[in-house]
């Protein structure tokens, strides 16, 4: 077997307890890995205590996955996930990130780690191969993401080589809800709040230094497959896109169809869009590539900011969705306060995403006269006033003043401040969307609804499939061409979870730099690396099981039908631009997929199907 | 069959229009400032078309297999003349090969803004000149005699 490190690391930070455990190999082929594994054992973990717990209270267990392929010298492998309850929704939550850990703990001997409890001090693990020690934090709590990165390497280094470290900055500390854990300053697990679940554990950080190797099962095949593959990326104009320019090649794209949202999802044009586009990146901030391990494509951008208000040093530069949720969103049109934004979240470790679209929604609060600039701390919140928006930014990081309220998230802030804010929203089951509009593209509402996480682009392959990035000829759904409209979103939003499951949560492909492959493509490689003879049928089966067992998690947090809707921000008619007189049909995508799935009137899947499917268990905690 | 019946009725249409975007100094500078040599090669109905950028004006040159072009692009007159009402899901036609582009692609991308204007000019520019059977952006009502 390949693949495989071999053994999961179980840390109780309560008691100090740590233990290794090896990997079940029946357990691997049945799960495949990351969230095939993490949520599994997330269940296991909390089955039989009463699951009202608080997110941020020690009951709430973290599990850090990876993939039988991270840590292969491939493109778009090096990815790994966490789950655990979310700090912001109160549902299941998880996320899915890059960059170089996930491998270095590989070579460390661990496919995860699963921590619980709650340390009496703030503290790190230090993983060195066989040592684990959980050691104390007090030299680094307090400080911000880059600098303990830069001090943890720097202090743990064995000759000139250094480890990876994976760290929560202030915001996790404080439990802002939307906190992230970040590796390398820039790759961060930043849906959902699990930097804010660390917070709570006073776990600052995880270093990892690892010399072993992962074995392949068979390498001669898999050396087959790479030279096939070399062609298919060479060709590849996405690919190319993504290389020259990163995601905020969107940014030129995503506009044409009313892709991007603008002044907090009232608009899909802009005059001044081309201002925070790709060609003036270039000319303003850009400052080098930057990739994950073992990936080509290089999809990552530097940024620096020489002079001016929004000085910055070089370092990870905006992705499209942070581009679009502090630019657009605001209808910021200065691309250098963005970049500076962006720095502030990763220093103090906070989702983008969530951040952006919350000071858009504070802006439009501010705008329509819910706050004033007495609520505000004498800031101007109003529309493009970039240095509002980033002094706002790091407020929220601190929680100082008006930036406690808004570090809640939009929906926990909106109750707060009353009137008609929660109009504004853009939030399901809590978790703000992404920079997609389901109005251009109507199985996004249904993906966002129905996620179990929230609002999500990623959360299965929904984005990919009808936005037209990728295409898989092996699945009817993901290579049909569909007729405008909510027509057979239902059909494609299951497709596209059961192989997204499969492709991106348990295989832990990135949906970028994977996207060019096809199904028999991409089971080969996970078949030629582990020595499994996984089928198409039986990878969907795997992903349908970890599809109902993420959607119960949620259930059993406590979501329900009605949670299940689009904010009716997202449901508003546009009177002009690409998307003009478009919304999705959700009535009738609901009712068809939830009849596809098996759900009851509450939204919940029917026991049976929990039972066909091979959650029993699940079943019986969710059918008393 | 496409929407085109003819290679000279696709040509009257698709030249004239790139003709008048050369034309309109807000879209023509940044093209020329590209210096971009595009060869169009469109099938059902077959027509070649290079739009040369080279120089100081833009030119549209039909029939044209001879120059060095720096990018190839390859569709049907249904995905172009539909792609100019700013209908096509231009990442899925490039994933499906529904166009095919090969030259340096990114600065290819790199035009996308500059060409934005032109998908309000399309519809209007096919009614003004006599192609309103075109205009698939409103019902057709044919011209009375």
């Amino acid at each position: 077997m390949g693949g495989y490190a071999g053994q999961i690391l179980y840390v109780n930070l309560t008691s100090g307890a740590i233990e290794k455990k090896p990997l079940d190999m029946d357990f691997a082929r049945k799960h495949i890995g990351g969230l095939g594994f993490g949520a599994t054992i997330y269940l296991d973990l909390i089955k039989n205590h009463p699951v009202d717990f608080d997110p941020l209270s020690e009951l709430n267990p973290f599990v850090l996955m990876t993939g039988p392929l991270t840590g292969m010298k491939m493109n778009g492998v090096a990815r790994w996930t966490v789950c655990s309850k979310s700090p912001l929704t109160g549902f299941y939550g998880d996320s899915n990130v890059g960059g170089f850990f996930g491998a270095q703990l590989k070579f460390a001997g661990y496919d995860g780690i699963v921590i619980t409890g709650k340390a009496a001090v703030p503290s790190y693990l230090y993983i060195n191969d066989d040592i684990v020690e959980i050691r104390t934090a007090e030299p680094y709590w307090g400080k911000d993401v880059y600098t303990v990165t830069d001090a943890l390497k720097e202090d743990l280094k064995e000759g000139q080589k250094s480890g990876q470290a994976l760290v929560i900055g202030p915001a996790g500390e404080r439990m802002v809800k939307f906190a992230s854990i970040i590796n390398n300053k820039g790759h961060a697990a930043g849906r959902t709040g699990m930097g804010a679940v660390w917070g709570s554990k006073q776990l600052k950080a995880i270093y990892v230094n690892g010399t072993g190797k992962i074995k392949i099962a068979k390498p001669e095949a898999l050396d087959e497959l790479r030279a096939e593959l070399k062609e298919l990326y060479a060709d590849s104009i996405g690919i190319m896109a993504l290389h020259s320019a990163g995601t905020a090649t969107h940014m030129d794209v995503g506009i044409i169809g009313g892709d991007i949202p603008i002044k907090n999802w009232q608009q899909t044009e802009w005059d001044d869009i081309d201002d925070i586009g790709p060609t003036v990146i270039e000319e303003k901030i850009f400052a080098g590539h930057k990739t994950c391990f073992g990936c080509g494509v290089a999809c990552k951008k530097s940024a620096e900011v020489k002079e001016g208000p929004f000085q910055m040093e070089k370092g990870p530069g905006p992705e499209y969705e942070t581009i679009a949720t502090f630019g657009s969103m605001c209808l910021n049109s200065n691309i250098e306060s963005i970049a500076k934004a962006n720095e502030i979240c990763n220093r103090y470790g906070m989702d983008t995403i969530t951040c952006g679209s919350t000071i858009a929604f504070a802006i439009e609060c501010f705008e329509n006269g819910l706050i004033t600039e007495k609520d505000t701390d004498g800031l101007r919140l109003t529309w493009g006033n970039s240095d509002a928006i980033v002094k706002m930014t790091e407020k929220i990081g601190k929680q100082e003043g008006f930036g406690a309220i808004l570090s809640l998230g939009s929906a926990k802030a909106a109750d707060h401040i009353g009137g008609i804010a929660r109009d504004f929203l853009t939030t399901v089951k809590g978790l703000e969307a992404p920079m997609h509009d389901p109005r251009s593209a109507h199985g996004y509402g249904l993906a966002y609804a129905v996620s179990p996480r929230g609002a999500c682009h990623e959360a299965s392959l929904t984005f990919e499939a009808e936005g037209g990035l990728i295409f898989i000829p092996e699945i009817p759904e993901l290579s049909a061409d569909l007729p405008e409209g909510s027509e057979d979103r239902a059909q494609l939003n299951v497709a596209c979870q059961d192989y997204g499951m499969f492709f991106s949560n348990c295989a832990i492909f990135c949906n970028l730099g994977g996207s060019p492959l096809n199904a028999t493509q991409a089971i080969d490689m996970v078949n030629h690396v582990t020595g499994f003879d996984y089928t198409l049928d039986e990878i969907l089966k795997i992903g349908r099981r970890l599809w109902y067992l993420k959607r119960g998690l949620t259930n059993l947090f406590g979501a329900r039908a009605k949670d299940d809707r689009l904010p009716n921000r997202l449901m508003t008619v546009l009177e002009a631009g690409p998307t003009e007189g478009s919304v999705p049909d959700m009535d009738r995508m609901l009712a068809e997929f939830y009849e596809l799935r098996g759900f009851n009137a509450e939204g919940v899947p029917e026991k049976q199907i929990l039972e066909s499917v091979g959650l029993p268990e699940l079943a019986g905690l969710l059918h008393l | 069959m496409g929407m085109f019946k003819t290679t000279e009725e696709f040509e009257k249409v698709i030249v004239g229009f790139f003709q008048l975007v050369g034309n309109t100094p807000i879209i023509a500078d940044k093209l020329l400032e590209s210096k971009m040599v595009i060869r169009f090669t469109y099938t059902d109905p077959d027509l070649v078309v290079v739009v040369d950028c080279a120089g100081e004006k833009t030119e549209v040159r039909p029939h044209d297999t001879e120059t060095k072009a720096v990018v190839e692009m390859t569709m049907s007159s249904d995905i172009a003349h539909r792609f100019w009402f700013g209908m096509v899901n231009l990442t899925k036609a490039l994933t499906r090969k529904e166009m095919v582009a090969k030259g340096p692609i990114p600065k290819v991308l790199k035009l996308l803004p500059a060409i934005k204007p032109s998908y309000a000019m399309y519809p209007q520019y096919l009614d003004a000149n006599g192609f309103g059977q075109y205009n698939i952006t409103k019902a057709y009502t044919p011209p009375t005699a």
